[in-house]
């Protein structure tokens, strides 16, 4: 069994310490206003007692904390007053990700997270280890993967023993023969069209929390900002006209700053991105001030979605996501294989992994588009209404401005319809939609879970009905299960069926590959 | 096609009503809060209205509801105001589990709940069976999935 790097004694000890002789500080604090029993300057005593008590837990804590690579199993036993034995079959393991901040870089440290299907937790983290032993952690699993995998029993290279040797925790990242053949690597122009393209909604979380938190100097530059437009000098006792001049540039000014935090944030997660292949793995690498890196076994690939938006897609740009069952600290089993590179890259990528040179994709009907009209019709009449309402109830002006969301309808959802696709390929689905974020999901007949044709009342009317592909990709709920929109009833039956039989014909001829194989290795 | 027993209707109607209680309760207290001059008549109506819709909901429910096994997958239909049809591949079976609640026990019935490794319809369930028919539904799953066993895929 090993231990975790020297330093994690140190940092849990410390941490633990901190933590535990708080406790009574803020306990006394508290109870000495309520209760006269209670006298303050208890702290003094109750804290170092806290400190040391704390101390020693966490010290104790990193001498019960070990692991151990196991000839098929990941072993892991943990716990001071409770103890947790976990085995992770090599089999199961999704991904094996290794990231390092700043501080961890500076020290030589990297945290080492093991991912399987299952479950909604990271499966095993060791924080901290040596980044020698990181990465030959990183290297002897997924090989150990490779080699307990049934499938994999022909890949030769796969079976024959580590040549590198488990470094000693001093000399981190000496050794390193087995070097991923290069995939892909983003450049300064790729990285900075990336940043400029990519609008992160999140980012205005942290715009939000920041004025929440910025008080007076916040509010006063709000204020500031609004005077141009037409705000008011302060925030009590304002016309209407004042008001909503001021809603109005504070919408424009957060827009914007969402904007450029995205930006940062893009550029600095990106930064130094690089994807290769290892074995029968992918492994990538990338960030500014905290690295990652990971590595998915090319096997337990789900899915391939090529991602664009309306910019990206104007300059002839593209990205490219893996999807696998995992969890992970970065939205899980959903990696970038491609931030961003030109489409024609990408689509040699999905070639290279697939054999799928373009879709040719087929759109649902046109009723589908009429459909969308009416849905957009509905919505641009509730903005109106809710403007007119707000123009007769507060006097907001030009509410009558909102009538142009009218005309939006029939773009939107002529925008809709056209970027909506689907395309049966030999072994593989193609399922294209989104006009903001368009997602091209290229999703193998062997990797499906179920199938589903949903129809609901107003596709009933219309004798439509869409059809759900579900993988076992990772359940997270921002990016949907492939769904074919607005199929015709008939056609949408007719993939419902293709599908399961393409699934059996795939599964089928893998079991006979594999008798195959095991013929001849007997 | 396979339907439910149809004592299933109950389960679903005890649940409605319920569920219409619940409302007409939080809408009383809503109302109290806030206005205070709605008649209880109206309180009432509301309850009416919404355990008239779940009844409706539970009656309709029931006879769309069907599944059935076919040769490599279970395929089941269902759905009042979406109305879904699922194949789930034998091979892509987990685990198969019986279960029932409070009514369901009172009332003699069992659930069977499929799991896939899917993220959208990861499990599945086929509600109000004979406990013996349940049984031998888990059964005959569990032994196709065996079956079928190829090399999984996750």
């Amino acid at each position: 069994m090993s231990r975790l790097h020297p330093v994690t004694a140190l940092t849990k000890t410390l941490g633990y310490a901190v933590q535990w002789a708080s406790v009574p500080f803020f306990l006394v604090s508290i109870l000495s206003g309520a209760f006269d029993v209670v006298r303050i300057d208890w702290v003094f005593s109750l804290a170092p007692v806290g400190f040391l008590l704390g101390a020693a837990y966490g010290l104790v804590e990193y001498y019960r904390f070990e692991y151990e690579l196991s000839e098929d199993t990941f072993d892991l036993a943990s716990g001071v007053f409770s103890r947790r034995d976990r085995e992770i079959p090599f089999r199961r393991v999704q991904n094996v990700d290794v990231s390092r901040g700043i501080v961890q870089r500076l020290l030589g440290l990297a945290v080492v997270s093991i991912e399987t299907a299952g479950g909604g937790d990271t499966e095993a983290t060791l924080r901290y280890v040596g980044e020698g032993e990181a990465n030959w952690l990183q290297r002897e699993i997924r090989r150990l993967t490779a080699e307990n995998d049934e499938i994999e029993a022909d890949e030769q290279e796969g079976l024959e023993p580590d040549p590198t040797e488990r470094p000693e925790p001093a000399t981190a990242g000496t050794s390193g023969d087995r070097r991923p053949t290069h995939l892909f690597e983003l450049d300064q122009v790729e990285l900075g069209l990336l940043s400029l393209t990519t609008a992160k909604l999140s980012a205005s979380m942290v715009v939000a929390v920041v004025t929440a938190f910025g008080g007076d100097a916040a509010l006063g530059l709000v204020l500031s900002l609004a005077r141009p437009f037409g705000g008011p000098a302060q925030l009590a006792g304002a016309s209407p006209l004042e008001y909503a001049a001021l809603a109005l540039s504070s919408a424009l000014y957060g827009a914007v700053a969402t904007y450029l935090v995205g930006v940062v944030y893009t550029f600095v997660g990106y930064y130094g991105f690089r994807i290769g292949e290892a074995g029968d793995d992918l492994v990538y690498e990338r960030g500014l001030l905290q690295r990652y890196s990971g590595s998915i076994p090319t096997e337990k690939i789900q899915t391939l979605s090529i991602v664009e938006n309306p910019l990206q897609r104007a300059i002839g740009y593209a990205g490219l996501r893996i999807e696998t069952a995992g969890y992970g600290p970065d939205g899980g089993g959903n990696q970038s294989a491609i931030p961003l590179a030109k489409r024609s890259r990408v689509e040699r990528f999905v070639a290279r992994a697939t054999g799928i040179e373009s879709g040719d994709f087929d759109r649902p009907p046109t009723v589908a588009r009429r459909r969308y009209l009416v849905r957009y019709s509905v919505i641009a009449a509730a903005i109106v209404a809710a403007a007119g309402a707000a123009g007769i109830v507060w006097g907001l002006p030009y509410w009558y401005a909102s009538a142009l969301a009218v005309l939006g309808a029939p773009v939107g959802a002529h925008l809709r319809w056209t970027n909506l696709g689907y395309d049966l390929r030999e072994d593989h689905l193609l399922v294209r939609e989104g006009f903001w974020r368009r997602r091209t999901h290229v999703v193998p007949y062997y990797r499906l879970q179920t199938v589903s044709t949903r129809r609901s009342v107003f596709q009933r009317r219309l004798g439509l009905a869409s059809l759900v592909i579900d993988t076992a990709s990772s359940r997270t709920f921002v990016r949907g299960t492939p769904t074919i929109h607005d199929l015709s009833l008939s056609t949408a039956r007719s993939i419902h069926a293709d599908c399961r039989e393409r699934l059996e014909d795939a599964r089928r001829t893998r079991a006979r590959e594999e008798r195959a194989l095991s013929v001849a290795f007997t | 096609m396979e339907s439910l027993h149809s004592r299933v209707r109950a389960v679903w109607i005890v649940r409605a009503v319920v569920v219409a209680c619940v409302l007409a309760v939080a809408v009383a207290a809503a109302e109290r809060w806030l206005v205070d001059t709605l008649p209880a008549a109206a309180l009432v109506a509301v309850g009416l209205v919404a355990a008239g819709v779940g009844i409706g909901h539970a009656l309709v429910l029931y006879s769309r509801w069907g599944f059935e096994l076919q040769d490599d997958a279970l395929y089941l239909e269902r759905g009042v105001v979406t109305f879904v049809e699922t194949s789930v591949p034998f091979v892509r079976v987990q685990h198969v589990d019986t279960e029932f609640g409070p009514v369901e026990r009172a009332l003699g019935l069992s659930s069977v709940v499929v799991y896939t490794a899917g993220s959208r319809n990861a499990d599945v369930t086929i509600p109000g069976l004979r406990p013996e028919r349940a049984r031998r539904l888990q059964d005959t799953l569990r032994d196709l999935a065996v079956e079928s066993e190829g090399e999984d895929a996750v």
